[in-house]
């Protein structure tokens, strides 16, 4: 799925896009970064409730291409700063953390 | 072992008297409890080809020695059935991994025994040494020093560091890459370890495996950061078949090494458990991402971790 796919939805918001073109292959969910290092796949989508700078790190280190936070939650100024540096995607859902897995997982299958 | 070689390990032994018994030793030593049988202990011996074993209770704590003597005395005397307990050394004589090799020397010339269990501060039994240890351990440094004689000041000086996998000498004239880790602030977690993964994707080398060399990296980083309280040093050697990580920081120290590469164990604040660090995966993620681990830490010294990654 292209990120753009992704960016239609009104269930997501962009924070920042490296390009919407950036393919999402996989997806994981979760908010301990050593388990996130341990399973993520690479060209993936992250969901977490994490919003601070070090998310860009582990993300940049095990290939996930897009982190998605659900509604409620704001990313820190730092942290965009920080993706635009290592060309990871940033967006905001409009719903709970569950419905957003629901949606990319239901567009990922359907491929 | 016969009188001249005797003279001669005294001699050679000589040069290397300050080292640490710690760094000699076999670690961990294979241990017993007292409630072990002889014949369970004879297995063991004849499987591992050791001659003796340091019988501990709880927590590694010393009680006594079993050896293949003791091992005979029971073969005259008793029942293969007995418990270890009865028929072993309570006397046992120790050297401190602290000793040095000279104190192993006028031990081992006080008492002629095989083998002397290695204790730490806790009173942990934390390996044994023998004679062969002291040879072997002697032959690879001689070995190393042959081939790289003109730095000969430079290793007895401990400038650089020999393999605790391998036993070579990981050189620091030929460190591929190297980054020091600023421990002020959080959230440069990780800043280290994308370096190094950009680094070694500009050498080319297989994107498997630097995405295990740099999950392990950003572990260890993260560990420095957030639990050393020192800076630290990353150092990555890229070898023909291997790639080689040290990280190494000056700070607290482990305590007790086992109990912190047990998955879930961690001593993280709440305020960075907050931010999803302290889920007691980072050391086990260091063991299963690299092919060879050792841990090195010294309380109030420091941590070494170094790894190997087979390419
Ligand atoms: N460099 C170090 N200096 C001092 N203590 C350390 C160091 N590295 C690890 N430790 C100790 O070992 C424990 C386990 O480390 P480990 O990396 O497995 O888990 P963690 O860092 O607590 O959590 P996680 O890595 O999942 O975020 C730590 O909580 C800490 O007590
Ligand atoms: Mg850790």
């Amino acid at each position: 799925m292209k990120i753009s796919e992704l960016i239609k939805d009104k269930n997501f918001e962009k924070v920042y896009i490296v390009d919407d073109a950036i393919n999402i292959k996989n997806g994981y969910i979760g908010d301990l970064l050593s388990e996130i290092m341990r399973n993520a796949p690479g060209e993936s989508v992250w969901l977490t409730h994490q919003t601070h700078p070090n998310i860009i790190a582990v993300a940049s280190i095990v290939e996930i291409n897009t982190i998605i936070i659900p509604e409620g939650f704001e990313f820190e100024s730092e942290t965009i700063k920080k993706a635009k540096e290592n060309n990871i995607n940033l967006l905001k859902s409009r719903c709970n953390i569950f419905k957003a897995a629901g949606i990319i997982y239901t567009k990922l299958i359907e491929e | 072992m016969t009188p001249e070689s005797n003279k001669l390990l005294e001699k050679i032994s000589q040069f290397f008297s300050n080292i640490r018994i710690g760094e000699i030793m076999t670690s961990p030593a294979i241990v017993v409890t007292p409630e072990t049988s002889i014949k369970q202990v004879k297995n063991i011996m004849k499987i591992k080809k050791i001659s003796g074993l340091p019988v501990v209770k709880r927590g590694l704590k010393l009680t006594g020695i079993i050896s293949i003597e003791d091992i005979i005395k029971v073969l005259e005397n008793g029942k293969l059935e007995d418990s270890v307990e009865r028929w072993m050394t309570k006397d046992v004589k120790i050297l401190y991994e602290e000793n040095t090799l000279s104190d192993f020397m006028s031990i081992s010339q006080k008492y002629k025994f095989g083998r002397y269990p290695v204790i730490n501060n806790e009173n942990k039994v934390i390996g044994i040494i023998t004679k062969y240890d002291v040879i072997s351990w002697l032959f690879e440094k001689l070995g190393t020093m042959y081939i790289h004689d003109d730095r000969r000041k430079k290793i007895l000086e401990r400038e650089e560091y020999t393999s605790r996998l391998t036993g070579e000498l990981l050189d620091n004239k030929k460190i591929s890459f190297d980054f020091d880790i600023d421990y002020t602030e959080i959230q440069r977690i990780g800043t280290g370890a994308t370096k190094l993964k950009s680094f070694l994707k500009k050498k080319g080398i297989d994107e498997k495996l630097i995405r295990k060399v740099s999950i392990s990296t950003y572990e260890a980083e993260a560990n420095v950061v957030i639990h050393s309280e020192s800076y630290g040093k990353i150092f990555c050697w890229d070898f023909e078949d291997s790639i080689r990580l040290l990280i190494k920081d000056y700070g607290k120290g482990i305590e007790n090494v086992e109990m912190a590469m047990q998955e879930g164990f961690s001593t993280a604040s709440e305020e960075v458990r907050s931010q999803g660090f302290g889920a007691g995966m980072g050391l086990p993620n260091m063991k299963r991402f690299s092919d060879k681990m050792t841990i090195i830490s010294e309380v109030g010294k420091g941590v070494i971790i170094e790894m190997l990654f087979y390419k």
